[in-house]
């Protein structure tokens, strides 16, 4: 099973090689004449306002965990569409219920008004 | 051997990046330690030959659970200061589990060792051996129960969420993007008739 793999581990291998020699030739070929001028966000020419690391809506955090329940919903799917035809009409069964269930959640969210980005 | 070298290879970074986690000054750089560290543990499953574990453990701890933990971060705006400030109050605590985990983990291997509740290692599977076929085999025959169990926590994560977070912020102008779709010409623009004016 495992030498299906071979070709994501020369992937990672030749990633991290990119990735290593393009900062290291910078890193060894760079002038690096910092000066706080040059560090400093760049912003058209003027002063910047605030610092960039500003405060998040809360409003993202609903839309990050109805995304994680609907993926984790993927990971059920995953599995019982490979084994379809081992587990048979029981297994669909059981998915449609699963799948109803789930849909009235979404029912719930869409009319709820959580999808909308008002 | 080469299965060997691959696996203590991940399992050193998957260390250096569970320690990055801890000792990384800026927040949002520790959730990025943490990301590193599920790849590591996702290629340590597949060196267990436990396929789907490993995808799923990218699919939603990496895909979506640290997209929830940036926010939170984010939303929080931790100052680099405060958190180091909190390091030595929770320090007990953290070495109370810690020292939990070493007595679990010399547990296991004290079994292990033992005659009769040993573990066999990890036997190369059959060719042809699905992981993701034999857990879906069992999943949703066998533990049905459990199945329907798990669609009615997600059923009551998501109204719990919503109930949690959202709000309505009342006198809110909006587009209705519908019926500015359904409009006709006929609805914006009259043309009216008229005769021709001669200039006095």
């Amino acid at each position: 099973m495992l030498q299906n793999y071979i070709p994501v581990l020369i992937f990672l291998g030749i990633a991290t090689a990119i990735g290593l020699l393009l900062m290291g030739l910078g890193f060894l070929f760079g002038r690096g004449q910092k000066d706080s001028e040059k560090l400093s966000p760049y912003e058209c020419g003027f002063e910047p306002f605030e610092d960039s690391r500003m405060k998040f809506d809360v409003r993202y955090y609903l839309v990050a965990i109805l995304f994680i329940i609907f993926d984790l919903e993927i990971a059920f799917l995953f599995p019982w569409a490979v084994s379809l035809d081992v587990i048979g009409g029981f297994g669909l069964a059981a998915m449609g219920i699963f799948l109803a269930v789930l849909v009235v959640g979404f029912i719930y969210e869409w009319k709820k008004g959580a999808l909308e980005w008002d | 051997m080469f299965h060997a070298i691959l696996f203590y290879s991940f399992a050193a970074i998957l260390v250096v990046a569970a320690l990055g986690v801890i000792f990384a000054r800026n927040p949002v750089h520790a959730v990025m330690f943490l990301v590193l560290a599920f790849f590591q543990s996702a290629v340590l499953w597949l060196l267990a030959e436990a396929e789907f574990l490993a995808i799923v453990l990218v699919l939603v701890y990496v895909g979506a659970v640290m997209v929830l933990f940036l926010f939170v971060v984010m939303m929080l705006d931790v100052e680099v200061e405060e958190i180091r400030g909190g390091y030595t109050r929770y320090a007990p605590l953290g070495i109370v589990i810690a020292g939990l985990m070493v007595v679990e983990l010399a547990q296991v291997i004290w079994l292990r060792g033992k005659e009769g509740f040993a573990v066999d290692g990890f036997r190369p599977t059959p060719e042809g051996y699905s992981n993701t076929e034999a857990l879906g085999s069992v999943l949703y025959t066998e533990h049905v129960y459990a199945f329907e169990i798990a669609a009615v926590i997600l059923l009551l994560a998501i109204v719990a969420a919503i109930s949690l977070t959202m709000r309505r912020r009342p006198g809110l102008k909006q587009q209705d993007i519908a019926s500015q779709v359904a409009v006709r010409a006929q609805d914006r623009v009259r043309i009216v008739k008229m005769a021709s004016e001669k200039p006095e």
